[in-house]
């Protein structure tokens, strides 16, 4: 038995359904009122009594049939969800677990398991006997004047539209307990001009309809019929209005009409009675982004056939019609377009209350689709990993490039390129993998901000911006140190004590903003205070006394604003345990700048200081500039270069032995990176100098050769290189060179200081 | 009276089974092979539905139809046309011809049945 397909089908089908149950169950423990998962749980009994009844196995129908009857009564609120309820429902979760694998195994169920089973139906029933006697009234308020009143348990026989009503006995009931109005279809026929011609013959339609049910009554419809004179004895011309009594589904009576659908109109309403029936079926459909017209058509209420001509009609309206707007409720159609809803129930093909039910569900699925994130949790470790093997397989595919082109095979070549393409998209999507929003990282800082307030009896507000910006989650967690001394800093010397704003003029509470955004490849954090800015003079006081600067020399604020990240400078008088030991803002440069970031300060005193970090948005991958000095090669970070120019002897002789290049009239700084790394052999015609930006200031470093951009893999060099002066780390080209990774600030701030001191 | 229905298709096999199922509705069938073959047998017959495949030698499903189309004694004569899913175009160039009712192979014998009975009942 268990080889049949359809059995193994439902069996697979069965173990989801009843996984959902109980988590649904045990979801209902936390929150015994939720909605959603009252539905869900009614829906996946609702879906397993429905399976097992079309594959054959009634025991199990029978016996879900009951459960669904409890939920059902849970579902409307009149049953309420406590302990005991859950703990039987999880009871019998286990009982129809247990049934479903005996009927895999084809071995009837023993008399203990019977007498189980009876146990928990009469704990079932007895729920459903102290509710039976309202359950009339909520029937009533869902359909009000179609419904009879004396048939309560008619709700729980959901006849799926896709059988005849040969199993639905409950439907019957259903039909036969009201007026024979409403439980009649409504056929409209106007056959086409040419159905004879055609060959066909639209009383053998009518005579098929017999097969399917009763007609109750039939009005030949003879409006179109012209004088004698101009008739054409070959045209049809006639229409039939067909009351009809059918428990096939629309489907099916449709399709007795295919043959002339397409050039008659034909018009097919249901009868009253099944508005409840459909309303149901669209609640039951499973939660998935669907078209107003698509639950219509799944719910049985609407065939396909008439989705389409509805989506004509729809369309014909609009006033620019485009076919990707044609359903949907208000999914960016334009207003003068008639909804979905409106033409179904314009053209009878349909009532209001189905319509109200389709949209409701639409809503509801759209709630729980936004509800349930598509998450799944992965170890960074896992991530980690894949973006390693990811960054291998950059490189051993600029091997690959190198090498076709070396052989100069255009074929090789393409397949080469096409290759890194696609590697590149993985890249990407292995990187975003990782990304993650810093919002997390700023929040936890309102417990520090309203700490130190406590602690200082400050009066200091958090503002958080830009936390949806997404960056490595290697970064968050590398950044947080540096953020917490910035934030702590600007806690601690930024704001001031409310009285001291006071009297400046400013309102007593302080703010600390917290901001990030992304800009040209990179992440920019910033942190600004609205408190008293930085004091230059008493930084540069403070410089001279530590030897940083001598007195004579004049500086421009940036410059001055810069000090404060040499190590063991503090110009805070008391150092408190927060901040002002003088090791902050120079850990937090070394963090930054190992990060491969750059940190900016803007201040003005007494209106308060902004620090910009500016981040890779990834630390495992950059995207560099690969140079060549004699037979070494070096990468610098793409995003800090500005530009390559050809450094001219000329240049260098204007600048009087001082490290200065004329790039366009603009005198900039340069260093050679073949003294800096002392690097021997004969220099080319011609340098060339990348330019390059670091912290605001444009520097120039002259390079033999510009290669060209490379996109790499940053490889850490090992502990014994660590602390080497200017390299941040390595990189392997194509061909299996190293390249060393040069760390720009840091060369630049040892220049700095070699300036100084010479 | 029985009514009679005329199978065309240079499959035997289908044939057969059409004939089997149209036979055991009540139907009284009449066979060809094809598109001139039907014509020969049709003469003077009266037939009351036609099943017809697409792709035959000789006389093709689609010339078969045109022809038979404009004889007066069978210009109301529905017929239905046998295809498969593939031959969408064929299907096109049938609809132009004026053909309305399709099965498309293969089929089962009861949705033969069906679609003959929606046209005519026994």
């Amino acid at each position: 038995m268990a080889d049949d397909p359809v059995i193994q089908t439902f069996m697979i089908e069965c173990t989801e359904l009843l996984q959902a149950m109980e988590d649904a169950l045990l979801r209902l423990e936390a929150a015994p009122e939720d909605e959603e998962t009252i539905n869900a749980l009614f829906r996946s009994a609702h879906t397993i009594k429905g399976s097992s009844g079309i594959v054959g196995f009634e025991n199990i129908e029978r016996f879900t049939h009951k459960v669904e009857n409890v939920l059902e009564q849970v579902r409307s609120g009149k049953i309420k969800v406590d302990n005991e309820l859950i703990e039987l429902l999880l009871k019998c979760r286990d009982h129809i677990a247990n049934l479903i694998e005996l009927a895999e195994k084809d071995t009837p169920a023993s008399a203990s398991d019977r007498t189980a089973e009876e146990g928990l139906l009469r704990q079932l029933q007895s729920y459903l006997t102290s509710t039976d006697k309202q359950s009339n009234t909520k029937i009533n308020d869902t359909a009000p004047s179609q419904l009879g009143s004396n048939s309560p348990n008619s709700l729980n026989y959901p006849h799926p539209s896709s059988e005849p009503s040969g199993s639905g006995d409950g439907v019957r009931t259903f039909l036969h307990g009201r007026d024979v109005e409403s439980g009649n279809w409504h056929i409209s026929l106007r056959f086409g001009e040419d159905v004879l011609r055609n060959g066909m013959d639209p009383i053998s339609f009518i005579n098929y309809l017999t097969r399917l049910g009763e007609i109750v009554s039939l009005t030949t419809i003879t409006d179109a019929v012209p004088p004698a004179a101009e008739m054409d004895p070959e045209s049809c011309y006639l229409g039939f209005e067909i009351d009809f009594k059918s428990d096939f589904d629309k489907q099916t009576i449709e399709d007795v009409f295919e043959f002339v659908r397409e050039d008659c109109k034909i018009c097919i309403l249901p009868p009253r009675s099944r508005i409840e029936e459909y309303i149901q079926l669209i609640n039951s459909l499973p939660e998935a982004p669907l078209k107003i017209g698509e639950i219509l058509v799944r719910g049985g209420a609407l065939t396909p056939h008439e989705l389409e001509e509805a989506l004509k009609i729809q369309n014909a309206e609009a006033v620019y019609p485009s076919p990707l707007e044609g359903e949907g409720q208000g999914e960016g159609c334009s207003q003068r377009k008639s909804l979905i809803g409106e033409i179904v129930v314009d053209e009878k093909m349909t009532y209001p209350p189905v319509v109200d039910a389709a949209v409701e569900k639409q809503k509801k699925q759209k709630e729980a689709q936004a509800r349930e994130a598509k998450t799944i949790r992965v170890d960074t470790n896992k991530l980690d990993q894949l973006v390693n093997l990811v960054g291998e397989l950059v490189i051993a595919n600029a091997n690959i490039i190198q090498n076709a082109q070396r052989l100069g095979d255009i074929d090789m070549i393409e397949s080469a390129s096409t290759l890194s393409r696609l590697i590149e998209d993985i890249r990407d999507r292995a990187m975003q993998a990782r990304m993650v929003p810093i919002g997390e990282s700023f929040n936890r800082f309102h417990r520090v901000i309203r700490d130190i307030s406590r602690e200082m009896s400050k009066d200091i507000e958090l503002a958080v911006s830009g936390g949806e910006t997404e960056l490595d989650k290697n970064l968050t967690e590398k950044i947080n140190d540096p953020l917490m001394h910035l934030v702590r800093n600007a806690a601690d010397h930024g704001i001031e004590k409310p009285d001291v704003r006071i009297s400046k003029g400013k309102p007593a509470k302080g703010v600390i903003r917290l901001n990030a955004f992304n800009d040209a490849g990179s992440i920019v954090i910033e942190i600004s205070d609205d408190g008293s800015g930085l004091n230059r003079e008493k930084i540069i006081e403070k410089a001279v006394e530590k030897g940083l600067i001598n007195s004579e020399q004049t500086l421009s604020d940036k410059e001055i604003y810069k000090l404060i990240f040499a190590p063991g400078f503090s110009t805070a008088e008391n150092v408190t345990n927060i901040s002002g030991r003088g090791v902050g803002m120079d850990v937090v440069r070394k963090g930054i700048s190992s990060l491969r970031g750059s940190i900016d300060i803007n201040s003005q005193e007494g209106l308060g200081t902004t620090i910009t970090l500016r981040l890779p948005l990834t630390l495992a991958i950059i995207e560099g500039l690969l140079v060549k000095i004699g037979g070494e090669y070096f990468v610098l970070t793409l995003s800090s270069v500005e530009e390559c120019v050809d450094l001219t002897r000329e240049d260098i002789a204007n600048s009087h032995g001082r490290h200065l290049a004329n790039v366009r009239g603009q005198i900039v700084p340069y260093i050679r990176l073949r003294e800096q790394f002392m690097i021997k052999g004969s220099l080319p015609d011609i340098e060339q100098i990348v330019i390059v930006r670091v912290e605001g200031q444009r520097v120039g470093f002259v390079v033999d050769h510009v290669i060209g951009e490379h996109q790499t893999v940053l490889k850490n060099l090992g502990r014994i290189y660590k602390d080497i002066e200017g390299i941040s780390g390595a990189t392997i080209l194509g061909d299996g060179t190293v390249a060393l990774i040069l760390d720009v600030p840091r060369l630049v701030q040892s220049a700095e200081r070699e300036e100084v001191r010479g | 009276m029985a009514k009679t229905i005329m199978t065309i298709d240079d499959s035997a096999s289908i044939r057969q089974v059409v004939g089997i199922t149209l036979k055991k509705a009540g139907y009284e069938v009449l066979e060809a092979c094809d598109g001139k073959d039907a014509l020969n047998k049709l003469t003077g017959q009266k037939v009351h539905l036609i099943v017809c495949d697409v792709n035959m030698p000789n006389m093709d499903g689609i010339a078969f139809l045109k022809t038979v189309k404009q004889h007066p004694a069978y210009k109301f004569t529905p017929i239905i046309m046998l295809t498969t899913e593939s031959q969408e175009a064929k299907k096109q160039e049938g609809k132009a011809a004026g053909a309305k009712a399709w099965v498309v192979k293969p089929f089962k014998p009861e949705q033969m049945l069906s679609a003959v009975e929606k046209l005519i009942l026994p």
